[in-house]
């Protein structure tokens, strides 16, 4: 009940009737110097701020309420209903359809302005709903986002279905306002099939709690929103759904940016990946089929004209089919230690190690390609050992090494040069060819790397094993260009602390 | 002195036409076996002088087999294996094995181990160990303990002494790091790699002309050393 008269107190009919009363008190004070005709006025200024404040219905029953004031005090005979004279009839009359007249079209302007404010707000926030939609990249933060900013515009609970590409709706945002009840779900199907809005304030479903507006994109529906409001007749103000319909229509723009965005980069991924693939086995089958080749080639000679050939001729096609298949050996050891360094198969076998020694094997296995190749090694003689995979760090000084006397003069020199911080060991090996080409300096790490043009033959595998193992061992490696020409390959090993257990006496 | 007999145990008929080649050429006599199980009555039967064997074979691991031969033979067992295998190589050695070779290898590879392993059991037969060890500049007199490079005298710790005669015992064949440890320093510090490593390059400084580029103190990284015999 008080609650009924509060509601009631704040509508403004209280305050109609005090205004009249207010109107009633001035055309008292006024009534012995005017013509009733002018304290008609007053009585109508107080309609019009009725009107302009409360509306349609305070100031309706403001105009009965004039009328019936001005004809009680100051229609003769005066302090009664009365009317001596006719004439009143008319003025009464008059007076009450301008009061409801001017009372209407106030009140329609009010509305209006409301409106117009509303709309503005709404305006606003769908600006600032746009801004933060186009700084998400993600599907899910973007339905959030937009979830959030119409359950605030709208005063609702806000729920969103996203179709798959079977078509299958998959609710990822059900915070009350999409209820997985039969009935949403068959709806929500409906609206998405159809791409119109169902449910609360429109033509279909219009008993339903909610009403589903489709997220629909240039190249078709995207899912649904689920909109249930407070108040059941939100959506009954016009344009109100039209404004929703805005909302979500910038969101489904988002959303399928967002979808497009994810599916080119799923595309630019899947290009890399088919790139790679197309590298590997254009360079392993080249890489195969050349030295099998030349095999096959000095093989068959020999057998089918051995006899006719001179015994120099024969020694070189025997050299060239172990020189192949040597160089057979090497590529598919570099594609299987590849291979264990993708599939996370390598186990580092650390222990200490003096890094001379290392060094020294790798020499050792390379004498024959290095020849009478000047290699200079420098490493101090008071350097701590390193926790390393002896294996795996000689297989780096290999490739390395490798790779020198296959891009340089085979006269050239060599120069292995190691030095030490308490952090971390650090080993260049430089030598005096023709450098690397500019800006490639970090790109031949990449796997199937190889210098445009440059006609010499390798997998484009060594280096990038290199890095997978300096890696392994938390170090890093790089490449930079020498001023005085050639190019130095660094790599970093890292120190601990902890030493190994020190040597019993030995004297 | 016979042909030296030779049983060969690998299963790849490709691998076995190239050796029987190689083997029968140099003058040995060969008897195959494709399986370790005939490997094992091959080798009880024919008393040969030297084992060759594959690690990779199809009814057993060529390990299990070096094992078994070596309840009852000291026959010089040379076994094939791959690169990047190196526990493997490790495992066959300490279980008897006396050396390997790396797939693919050339004929010269196998045949000079042959002939180190062949050399060591003619070495063992005889009552007395040789007296002094020559390989390039380096000269050991083994009794008088002196070590010279070039001529000079190089003077060298108990240890690192008895690292390098251990290293003339086994000359030309691969020694693990297990095997030194073992032998230098005794079976209680066999988990200490790193001396091993730590002498052997005192050693390689007061011997080789670049401790970098070693001629005699050969690494085999991930297995072990061999002192050069040539």
């Amino acid at each position: 009940m008080s609650k009924d008269l509060s509601t009631w107190l704040q509508s403004g009919y209280l305050t109609a009737v005090a205004a009249v009363t207010a109107a009633t008190g001035i055309s008292w004070m006024m009534f012995p110097f005017f013509e009733p005709a002018n304290l008609i006025m007053t009585y109508l200024l107080a309609i019009v701020v009725i009107a302009a404040r409360y509306g349609r219905g305070p100031s309706v029953l403001a105009a009965v309420a004039s009328v019936a004031a001005f004809d009680f005090f100051f229609v003769p005979p005066h302090l009664t209903f009365a009317v001596a004279d006719t004439q009143y009839v008319l003025t009464f009359a008059v007076m009450l359809f301008v009061g409801l007249v001017i009372s209407g079209l106030t009140a329609r302007i009010r509305l209006q302005a409301d409106t117009a404010r509303q709309r503005e707000q709404r305006t606003a926030a769908l600006y600032a709903m746009s801004g933060q939609l186009a700084e998400t990249g993600a599907v899910e933060d973007l339905v959030a986002i937009a979830a959030r900013h119409i359950a605030e515009v709208f005063d609702a609970e806000v729920g969103a279905a996203l179709a798959d590409a079977g078509g299958q709706l998959r609710i990822v945002r059900n915070d009350g306002g999409l209820p997985a009840e039969q009935d949403d779900v068959a709806l929500s199907l409906w609206v998405l099939e159809h791409r119109r809005p169902a449910g609360l304030g429109t033509e279909t479903s219009a008993s339903a709690r909610a009403v589903y507006v489709p997220l629909v994109g240039h190249r078709g529906p995207l899912g649904v929103v689920s909109v249930r409001p407070r108040q059941r007749d939100a959506f009954a103000i016009p344009g109100s759904l039209r404004q929703l319909e805005t909302f979500i229509n910038q969101t489904a723009l988002a959303v399928e940016r967002a979808r497009s965005a994810d599916e080119a980069q799923e595309a630019r991924v899947r290009a890399e990946t088919e790139r790679l693939r197309n590298a590997l086995l254009t360079s392993v089958s080249h890489d195969l089929r050349t030295p099998l080749a030349t095999i096959t080639g000095a093989a068959t000679t020999i057998l089918e004209s051995g006899a006719h050939l001179d015994h120099r001729t024969q020694q070189e096609l025997l050299e060239s089919v172990r020189e192949e298949a040597d160089r057979l050996n090497r590529l598919v050891q570099n594609l299987l230690e590849m291979t264990r360094l993708e599939s996370g198969a390598l186990q580092l076998r650390r222990d200490w190690h003096p890094l001379e020694e290392v060094v020294g094997a790798a020499l050792g296995r390379l004498a024959k390609s290095l020849g009478t190749r000047r290699v200079t090694v420098n490493i101090p003689p008071d350097l701590p050992l390193v926790a390393i995979d002896d294996v795996l760090i000689e297989q780096v000084f290999v490739n390395l090494l490798e790779n020198a006397i296959k891009y340089t003069p085979p006269d050239s020199a060599i120069r292995i040069l190691v030095s030490a911080t308490d952090q971390s060991v650090t080993v260049e090996v430089a030598d005096h060819g023709p450098g690397l080409p500019k800006g490639h300096e970090a790109r031949v790490f990449e796997k199937f790397y190889r210098a445009a043009s440059d006609g010499r033959r390798g997998a484009g595998l060594g280096l990038a094993i290199c890095r997978g193992v300096v890696a392994a061992h938390g170090g890093r490696i790089w490449a930079h260009n020498l001023p005085e020409g050639g190019v130095a390959f660094l790599f970093t090993l890292p120190l601990t602390d902890t030493q190994p257990a020190p040597l019993p006496h030995d004297a | 002195m016979p042909d030296p007999v030779v049983v060969l145990v690998e299963d790849e008929p490709q691998i076995r036409r190239f050796l029987r080649a190689t083997l029968t050429g140099q003058g040995y006599r060969l008897f195959e076996a494709t399986t370790g199980a005939a490997g094992i009555i091959e080798v009880g039967s024919r008393q040969p002088d030297i084992v060759i064997i594959d690690l990779g074979l199809p009814d057993t691991d060529g390990i299990d087999v070096i094992r078994r031969l070596r309840e009852w033979t000291a026959v010089p067992i040379i076994v094939l294996s791959a690169r990047g295998q190196e526990r493997d190589k490790v495992t066959a050695l300490d279980a008897g094995a006396d050396d390997y070779v790396s797939k693919p290898f050339g004929a010269g590879e196998l045949l000079a181990r042959i002939r180190v392993a062949l050399r060591h059991t003619a070495g063992a037969s005889h009552e007395a160990d040789e007296a002094a060890f020559k390989v390039g500049e380096l000269h050991v007199d083994l009794l008088r303990r002196q070590v010279a490079v070039g001529g000079a005298e190089v003077r060298l710790t108990p240890t690192e002494y008895k690292l390098l005669t251990t290293l003339i015992r086994h000359a030309g064949k691969v020694v693990t790091h297990q095997q030194l440890l073992r032998e230098v320093w005794g079976p209680t510090h066999t988990d200490q790699a790193h001396y091993v490593r730590i002498y052997m390059a005192h050693l390689r400084h007061k011997l080789e002309a670049e401790p970098a580029r070693p001629r005699y103190l050969l690494t085999e990284p991930g297995v072990g050393y061999r002192l050069a015999v040539d």
